[in-house]
């Protein structure tokens, strides 16, 4: 990956009034990332993306974007920008075609024909060409959802900014989304909030979660979904259960066992310090004529499991 | 920017930049809706049917002073309303909807955002409450008297009286920048439309200052501006005009200052 930083915040902070909504954050967006944008509801995501376009000031700390000032150069960074907001809302008096011309005008201003292509290409990749040109009081919230991606796109950007894209879509329009998102980073830097963390997980590569303003985790997301446990192998066993735990705690890269029950047999989560011997013994000295094994893998952490312990339980050390 | 070499990009720079944008939306949003005719009716209706009523509903026609008089009220107070309730939503509608925060996610700079609204909104006023009603009235008077109103005083007239109205809309320009709900704007500007007569009688200095008597004659005698010009009269004092011109140009420019702190 690329070292070049298109986004960079330095004790980056917001108040308003009595409420700090940003807590000194510092963050990094790597070039042609896909970088996801987690926290609850007022975990200050929304303010992040408003300080980077320039839509409000900073109060303290300092934000780059293509390493221009957020402040001074606002006007030059959006026109490298494309920004889907939390709830797009656009001119009721235009229709969706009109609404990407009008775009597209802040950003082009010729050759008429290519403008009038690249409208086309954006209505059909949201399938909206049927609704062109209808006004968009007519449109429902997932075809505005629909439209502000379009008109996010309209001008190549080298940054697309997406607040809650997948908001208002359904399950189909969300895939398409995700899609979407996936082609575009071999041209482009995807920032992207959401609540959906599935969606995280299947197409970014770095994620940082806030909370209260803060950054509470930041990583490239094998690292967060590794844990902060180290490696865990699940392991279900029925029999002479006891001699195989002396067996498995006589080693020395075994760091411990977690005991539960899951359906009437013994449920174990095995800690190990080196996982690739644990990856070929550990099986082994579990197989036994008086042991049966109904279930052996290593425990794999999902994305919500990990954001409800960094939400939940403090930051579990991956700051 | 990635994959966009077949495009010429915009050249406007520095506090330009996005304005050609932004006034093809606001004229769009003026001329490619039905918000010009129904101006235009509203206007014709209102002033040259109070006009027609003066004009022919008695055998003779009154006086030519006194018709231009009234024709000036007509078209001097009412549409101020008008512009005061087409405005009030211009930036507080936008800043309540979400859309001036999209629109400034663009590459548009916030004096190109309110100026596009300025310019855009004063030509649609200019075309549809002053000019188009004037034309009908115009007729009118000439049909009803058979003497033409000389058409340079008419049209000096014309310009005092877009003036009173270019002073309403940048007041409410200007305050919809420090509020965020339409009811203060409305409640102040169009408290001082109606109050200026009072305004004027209990602080005289006032005269000077507020736009009454560029339309309307505070008394018995004819001295507003818009009617002395109709009619050729000398009996008015320009100096207002520079006065209102130069107060339009503050609200604008308070405005624009306080638009390019505004968080969105």
């Amino acid at each position: 990956m690329s070292t070049t930083y298109v986004i960079e915040t330095h004790q980056l902070s917001k108040a308003y009034k009595n409420v700090q909504a940003l807590k000194a954050l510092n963050l990094k967006v790597h070039q042609n990332s896909i970088f996801g944008f987690l926290g609850p509801n007022g975990a200050g995501k929304t303010t992040t993306i408003k300080l980077m376009l320039g839509l409000i000031r900073p109060s303290a700390g300092s934000a780059s974007v293509f390493g221009m000032d957020t402040v001074k150069q606002s006007v030059d960074i959006r026109a490298r920008v494309g920004y889907l907001p939390q709830e797009p809302h656009f001119y009721e008096y235009m229709t969706a075609r009109q609404t990407l011309r009008f775009v597209a005008s802040c950003f082009f201003k010729g050759p008429k024909k290519a403008i009038e292509k690249r409208i086309d290409e954006m209505l059909d990749l949201v399938d909206l060409t049927g609704k062109a040109d209808r006004p968009i009081k007519t449109f429902s919230g997932g075809e505005r959802q629909r439209l502000g991606i379009a008109q996010a796109q309209v001008n190549y950007p080298d940054l697309l900014i997406l607040d809650e894209p997948a908001a208002s879509l359904d399950p189909l329009g969300r895939r398409d989304v995700l899609e979407v998102m996936g082609r575009l980073r071999k041209y482009t830097t995807v920032f992207y909030s959401t609540h959906i963390l599935d969606d995280v997980q299947k197409v970014s590569d770095t994620v940082v979660i806030l909370d209260k303003g803060t950054l509470v985790a930041q990583g490239p997301i094998e690292e967060l979904l590794a844990g902060s446990e180290g490696v865990v192998y699940i392991v279900h066993l029925r029999g002479q259960v006891e001699a195989a735990r002396k067996r498995m705690l006589a080693q020395p890269w075994v760091s411990g066992i977690l005991d539960g029950q899951h359906n009437g047999d013994c449920a174990w989560q095995v800690s190990v310090s080196d996982p690739q011997t644990a990856e070929t013994q550990l099986l082994k000295l579990l197989v036994n004529d008086s042991v049966v094994v109904t279930e052996f893998r290593r425990k794999q952490y999902d994305l919500e499991d990990v954001f409800m312990q960094v939400i939940e339980g403090g930051s579990n050390g991956r700051k | 920017m990635a994959g966009n070499n077949a495009f010429q990009l915009v050249s406007e720079r520095g506090w330009r930049r996005g304005l050609g944008s932004m006034l093809g939306s606001e004229f769009s949003r003026w001329w490619k809706t039905r918000m010009w005719w129904v101006q235009c009716l509203i206007w014709v209706g209102i002033i040259d049917l109070l006009l027609s009523a003066v004009l022919f509903s008695t055998p003779n026609a009154p006086p030519s002073e006194e018709v231009a008089v009234l024709f000036l009220v007509f078209a001097g107070l009412f549409p101020s309303v008008g512009v005061v309730i087409i405005m009030q939503g211009v930036v507080v509608g936008e800043k309540k909807s979400g859309t001036a925060a999209w629109a400034l996610s663009k590459p548009i700079t916030r004096p190109a955002f309110l100026l596009s609204k300025v310019v855009a909104n004063s030509l649609g006023v200019l075309a549809t409450m002053v000019i188009v009603p004037s034309i009908v009235a115009y007729i009118l008077t000439v049909i009803a008297t058979d003497t033409p109103w000389n058409l340079p005083g008419f049209l000096a007239a014309l310009g005092v009286v877009f003036l009173s109205h270019f002073f309403f809309l940048s007041l409410t320009l200007m305050l919809g920048t420090f509020f965020s709900s339409r009811g203060p704007v409305v409640g102040i500007v169009l408290g001082l439309l109606f109050m200026q007569q009072y305004l004027i009688g209990w602080f005289p200095v006032l005269r000077y200052v507020l736009p009454m008597k560029l339309v309307l004659p505070l008394g018995e005698q004819l001295d507003a501006v818009a009617p002395c010009l109709l009619v050729g009269s000398h009996n008015y004092s320009p100096i207002l005009i520079v006065v209102v011109a130069l107060e339009s140009l503050l609200f604008l420019g308070i405005g624009l200052w306080r638009f390019s702190r505004e968080e969105f």
